[in-house]
């Protein structure tokens, strides 16, 4: 049944474009501070980018450079080949969802929707059809007579999500528009902005500090960092062979155990810190480490096998916390370095007789290691 | 049984009433007086006339002085909310270096006695030819109005969310549209009533109206003085009733529509 509103959705309202975005060199500076140091970012039109990243890593000011908030020290954003650097905000036509709903509050739903278009100096009547099927599309048709006080903060943010793409715009911009909501409605609001990305093939640019949000709904991920840019592709690259360690330990949970590489060759051979050489297949080595440096090894905890199995290394691991945690349970526990290792096993049966104080034997398969160059 | 007295509560109380009496004693004195038949003012009261209303409405100079101190006050009313909402605006938003110096300067008509202010005003517009003038009065009234819109206005547009303005003008509206359709809507109430007092303290306004004052062209107030030294008649109590009832009316007013677009705002 969705997919019969959706279906039916998407055959009246004409497929918008999106626009193709390209970000180059961009800086900006506050002060000493550099905000921004140096993002290139190309975006295809209709890509659903996301921009993650840790609290003052430079997310909202790029997003604010694309909106025309702000000016960047230098570099350029282009959009569609046009240049935007320093055109005001008001004349991109850039759809833009604000974290706090931004709802004008003397004005009727119909009107903070049909705004946009009362600026573009529309007649009345048409602005307020279109308002009208812009709130159809976020499935808030009927609420417009009513004031945005008297809606919930989910409804709210759909009336601003109408409000952005009721011009019909080529590209729409979101920062963190989700984390006031909670954790259901959020889950409600991120399948209803795939849908729209879906239905009207805009470009939109995702800010959140929620991975997992970004993970589920970006085609890619820009995971940012003091200004830079770390790392950028799709989840799955980003999850399964992050590129550095900052990526590695930003992105979900991962055990990190220093050790020295010994050599490098077809195979890499490292030295742990309890005193074992393992032997790990050069594609391991993520970035180029060096034989007699420093590097760690990462692994996922969900990749690691409990019992002593064939195709892997094996650690041993003095177990301290054993916690259910629904799908899987959680094993905390040492290396014999006193590393901390954690490891999620699926399905109870095989751990019952396993309890706190004991020596458990676990498999790395040698495809689940990745080496990074330093230190952890 | 009963709930224990609590007698804070009663001095409190007490106090309120003291403090109300205190107010309302002159109003209760001066009205009875505008109605006395004794040619000088007297209290208690003798008999009952209104001829000291007929004597305002009649004299024209009494005439006139209203008519200035009214213009003078209306053109001060608007100078000082377009000046003053657009000096706040800049130091609620900017982003200057200097909006502490800013600050300080507008504010400073209310730490500066009038008096030093008066008497500046005074030798300045004489040797300009504003003495005595509506621009002169309009002028000197504006900035000591200023602080009082400046006041009321910080704390409108304090409360407006910065964000509500981008998200105007990442709908297309110039920044003065994003100003004239959100925010001034929002900061509309505040700004009346910064408008209501810039209008009410230059029309009672004694001290910088008694030096620019010209010979023909005086304000109420310096009219008013001007009466109390020869006549002292009881047409002063007579324009002090009026002026009472007429504030009283402005107030009434004020706070209906305030409450008419509180009820408009959370049930409309
Ligand atoms: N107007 C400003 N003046 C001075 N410094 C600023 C300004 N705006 C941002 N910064 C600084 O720039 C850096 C990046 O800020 P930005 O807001 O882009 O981070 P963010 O990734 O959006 O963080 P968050 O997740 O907390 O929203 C921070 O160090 C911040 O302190
Ligand atoms: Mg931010």
């Amino acid at each position: 049944m969705g997919n019969e509103i959706f279906v039916k959705a998407a055959s009246t309202t004409p497929a918008t474009a999106g626009a193709s975005i390209r970000i180059s060199r961009l800086e900006k500076r506050f002060g000493p501070v550099f905000a921004v140091d140096g993002v290139d970012l190309d975006i295809a039109a209709g890509e659903f980018i996301a921009l993650l990243g840790p609290s003052g890593s430079g997310k909202t000011t790029i997003l604010m450079s694309v909106a025309g908030f702000e000016f960047p020290t230098s570099g350029t954003i282009q959009v569609d080949s046009e240049d935007l650097t320093y055109v005001p905000s008001n004349r991109r036509n850039l759809g833009m969802v604000f974290q706090n709903y931004t709802l004008f509050p003397h004005m009727s739903i119909l009107d903070n929707v049909a705004f946009p278009l009362k600026m573009r100096g529309l007649p009345k009547a048409e602005r307020h059809a279109r308002a009208e099927a812009a709130l159809a599309t976020v499935r808030l048709g009927g609420y417009g007579n009513r004031r945005p006080n008297e809606l919930s903060g989910g409804q709210q943010q759909r009336v601003a999500l109408a409000r952005a793409i009721v011009y019909q715009p080529r590209v729409l911009l979101m920062d963190e528009p989700l984390s006031a909501l909670d954790k259901n409605l959020r889950e409600d609001m991120q399948l209803e902005i795939k849908r729209l990305h879906a239905e009207l093939g805009i470009t939109v640019i995702f800010v959140t500090h929620d991975q997992s949000e970004a993970l589920t709904m970006a085609d890619r991920i820009a995971v940012l960092k003091d200004g830079k840019i770390k790392q950028i592709g799709p989840a799955r690259e980003l999850y399964e062979r992050p590129a550095n360690l900052f990526t590695a330990s930003f992105i979900g949970e991962m055990n990190f155990v220093d050790v020295t590489v010994e050599s490098v060759g077809d195979v890499v051979s490292v030295g742990l810190p309890w005193g074992e050489t393992w032997q790990l297949p050069a594609t391991a080595a993520v970035d180029g480490v060096k034989a007699g440096e420093a590097a760690v090894m990462a692994v996922r905890p969900e990749r690691l096998r409990l019992g002593a199995g064939a195709a892997g290394q094996i650690v041993n691991v003095t177990l301290s916390d054993i916690v259910y945690a629904g799908s899987a349970m959680l094993l905390i526990g040492r290396l014999p370095d006193g590393t901390e290792m954690r490891a999620r096993i699926p399905g109870e049966s095989q751990l019952s007789s396993l309890a706190p104080g004991d020596v458990a034997s676990f498999t790395v398969p040698a495809a689940a290691i990745l080496l990074y160059q330093g230190k952890r | 049984m009963k709930p224990p007295t609590d007698r804070g509560s009663l001095v409190l109380g007490a106090y309120v009433y003291a403090v109300l009496t205190f107010i309302i004693v002159p109003l209760v004195i001066v009205i009875p007086m505008s109605f006395s038949q004794s040619d000088y003012l007297a209290f208690p009261p003798t008999g009952f006339t209104l001829k000291w209303y007929a004597e305002y409405f009649d004299s024209r100079q009494w005439r006139a002085a209203t008519w200035l101190s009214v213009q003078v006050a209306l053109l001060t009313a608007v100078c000082a909310s377009l000046i003053g909402t657009a000096a706040t605006y800049a130091m609620v938003r900017g982003r200057s270096r200097f909006v502490a110096l800013f600050q300080i300067l507008l504010i400073g008509p209310i730490i500066v006695p009038h008096i030093a202010l008066a008497v500046g005003l005074y030798l300045f517009f004489q040797t300009i030819g504003l003495s005595g003038t509506v621009p002169g009065f309009v002028l000197a009234h504006t900035v000591l109005t200023l602080p009082f819109v400046v006041f009321t206005m910080a704390a409108a547009l304090g409360k407006v969310d910065a964000n509500l303005e981008a998200a105007a003008m990442s709908c297309g509206a110039t920044r003065f549209q994003a100003f004239r359709f959100v925010t001034l809507p929002l900061v509309l109430p505040s700004l009346a009533s910064g408008a209501l007092f810039a209008f009410i303290i230059s029309f009672d306004e004694p001290v910088v109206s008694f030096f620019l004052s010209g010979i023909r062209q005086k304000t109420l107030p310096r009219r008013m003085f001007e009466d109390i030294e020869q006549n002292l008649t009881p047409v002063i109590p007579a324009i002090a009733t009026l002026l009472i009832v007429l504030s009283i009316a402005i107030l009434l007013g004020g706070h209906a529509l305030r409450s008419r677009s509180k009820t408009q705002s959370s049930a409309g």
